[in-house]
């Protein structure tokens, strides 16, 4: 079996990340998200929250960069993730990764295959209000946030635009046929493709 | 009026460019510097004497700049190419001594002395900072440091940011103790004629008086976080491998790390200048690598001497058109002619000059603003110079964008995951820098008024 790497890129509420959890556990390999750093936080000895709570953010404030360091926790944590990603890609696993700027991480990769979910406003207030239990304008604001905070990590990082299609191998609009059918109907597609290629 | 405007208008597009962190450093400060030619050199003084006083590639061919019997200044405005060549022979140096391993396992050596007890390391690491800065550019002492310090960390099974963070001060404040230690003292003794020796006696004692309050201080304020007592490893169990991969290469390095020390300790005697030790150490260090020499010579921080460069072009145009001696005038007539307000001027406004923006282009600025107030005042202009080194060389402390060892400390920690963020850092580092500023202005105003 050879190597592939799935990255998926999300809009918050779009369900992204499940689809990543689907297509993870159909294909019976690894998924990386914010977990990346758990081993590190555990292999330090501390709080993993101290680290997820600077992850996938732009740099803010005042920031000075000397010979390649920046002075930013964003920017450290960041490269830490790509480190991570550029490692595990390395080492010839197959992987699911989820945002992190993956794609752009491992864009000369041959075993990538990159993603990018998207969604229905009204679908992705609807599934924000039932997963958080907050009224349709919280659910919106939220959105709008974590939105926000991923496309300027995202384009701060990357070489291509956050959701622009010409980033991604697939793009697709997880509201047309809902989470689960877009996860199934992804996995039918690779694995075929995978198959094809002898990957799998 | 043209001139000062433009001169003026340059000066500050390049500090906030160069806060902006944007563009390369260099980048910025080659063009503002190219600007600076045009507009205000060029169109506005219509000057080329001007212009050739501030380039300053004459002085180069002089006996003088690479031989001085006695004190005098290397140089006196415009691109001060003794800092740069001196620089550049120290970079080369560093990357002979980081190639065979001389960082690591110093070290490594001193934390087996402190018989791998995490307290002691944490107060060893401090001198050990404290000292290597003096003579070493305080990025390549934090790299190694904050990296074995890491190392010790997860097999010692303590906190390294704390120590980071300590090793990042002691840095700062050895680097104020020499001529050599920090780049503001390179301009500041290079232009105002000043010998390894004079800063040692004057910025080096405050400097040892200060590192001494801030162990202690460090000590109390933070040996509760270094370590969970569930935690303790015995000392017997560690197996940290010390060796020296390369013999020769470690003793030649160490050979000439040595000898640099005796040339800038006595330069003033020797009258050997600090651009001729810079070549004389590269060309030592280059000779002695043989086939790596051009390996060594790649590595150089070009980037940097360019930065330098640019910075001085553009300061070179505020000195001619007569701006600086403006400022010199309103900082007299603030402190109205009261020594103590002036020198309290100087000192704090560097200090927090530096905690934001870079102390390079700051210390550059105020060198000839404290020669026009020490003639405009009748203050000894030496005076004023260990108080400007001072300032600026500690206020970089304050933040985590203040000096170049403090963004290589908390890179280098956080690529690791241990993250150090600006609450962290100013919560610790701020009340130090403040501790270390008083004594520092109680130890000016008791020896020199």
């Amino acid at each position: 079996m050879g190597q592939f790497i799935i990255s998926v890129g999300r809009e918050y509420g779009s369900g992204g990340h499940e689809i990543a959890t689907i297509l993870a556990e159909k294909f019976n390999v690894p998924m990386y998200d914010r977990n990346m750093l758990d081993q590190m936080a555990e292999r330090n000895g501390i709080d993993a929250e101290d680290l997820h709570k600077h992850e996938e953010m732009k740099h803010r404030g005042l920031v000075r960069t000397v010979r390649g360091h920046s002075s930013s926790v964003q920017d450290t944590i960041a490269e830490l993730q790509f480190n991570f990603i550029r490692d595990k890609a390395a080492s010839g696993e197959s992987f699911v990764v989820v945002g992190r700027c993956a794609e752009n991480v491992l864009r000369d990769n041959p075993a990538l295959i990159s993603i990018f979910v998207r969604g229905d406003e009204g679908a992705k207030v609807e599934r924000v209000s039932r997963l958080y239990k907050l009224n349709d304008l919280e659910a919106k604001a939220k959105m709008f946030r974590h939105d926000k905070k991923r496309k300027a990590y995202h384009n701060y990082y990357s070489k291509m635009k956050w959701g622009d299609s010409r980033g991604y191998d697939f793009c697709v609009n997880s509201s047309l046929m809902g989470v689960e059918a877009t996860a199934e109907a992804l996995y039918e597609m690779l694995s075929k493709f995978l198959k094809e290629k002898g990957q799998l | 009026m043209f001139a000062e405007i433009m001169a003026i208008v340059i000066f500050v597009a390049m500090f906030i460019m160069i806060v902006w962190d944007r563009f390369p450093k260099h980048y910025v400060t080659l063009i503002c510097g190219a600007l600076a030619s045009i507009f205000v050199f060029g169109i506005g003084m219509r000057s080329s004497e001007a212009f050739l006083e501030t380039i300053a590639v004459q002085g180069i061919f002089k006996p003088s700049f690479w031989y001085a019997a006695g004190e005098s200044a290397e140089q006196t405005s415009g691109v001060n190419w003794a800092t740069i060549i001196f620089l550049w022979g120290m970079m080369v140096m560093v990357e002979g001594m980081a190639d065979a391993g001389f960082f690591d396992w110093l070290c490594l050596k001193i934390a087996k002395l402190a018989h791998y007890e995490p307290t002691r390391i944490f107060v060893a690491f401090m001198v050990l900072a404290a000292v290597l800065s003096m003579f070493i550019d305080s990025i390549t002492v934090i790299l190694f440091l904050a990296a074995v310090t890491i190392r010790l960390a997860r097999t010692l099974k303590f906190n390294p940011i704390p120590v980071i963070m300590a090793e990042i001060f002691c840095a700062n404040l050895g680097g104020s103790a020499t001529m050599c230690g920090d780049p503001p003292n390179i301009i500041i003794g290079t232009s105002l004629g000043y010998s390894f020796s004079d800063f040692v006696v004057n910025t080096g004692v405050i400097g040892a008086i200060s590192l001494v309050i801030i162990i202690v201080y460090f000590y109390f304020t933070m040996r509760g976080k270094l370590q969970n007592p569930n935690d303790k490893v015995d000392p017997s169990t560690i197996d940290v491998d010390i060796k020296i991969d390369n013999l020769r290469e470690f003793l030649i390095s160490t050979f000439i790390f040595a000898l640099a020390v005796v040339l800038l300790v006595t330069h003033a005697m020797t009258g050997l200048t600090v651009a001729f030790i810079g070549v004389a150490i590269a060309a030592v260090t280059l000779i002695a690598s043989g086939r790596k020499a051009l390996k060594l010579l790649k590595r150089v921080d070009y980037f940097t001497l360019l930065f330098f460069i640019g910075l001085f072009i553009v300061v070179g145009g505020l000195e001619q058109t007569g701006v600086l001696v403006v400022i010199a005038n309103f900082i007299a007539k603030v402190s109205g002619g009261n020594v103590h307000v002036m020198l309290a001027i100087i000192l704090w406004i560097s200090a927090i000059a530096s905690a934001f923006i870079d102390n390079i282009p700051f210390s550059a600025t105020m060198i000839p603003v404290i020669k026009s107030l020490a003639a405009t005042t009748g203050l000894d202009l030496s005076t004023m110079a260990w108080t400007l080194a001072i300032g600026t060389d500690i206020g970089g402390s304050m933040t985590p964008i203040g000096a170049s060892a403090n963004v290589v400390g908390i890179s280098t920690a956080g690529k690791e995951g241990y993250p150090i963020s600006w609450a962290t850092y100013c919560k610790e580092l701020v009340p130090g820098t403040i501790i270390v500023l008083i004594v520092s202005m109680i130890s000016i105003y008791v020896r020199y008024l």
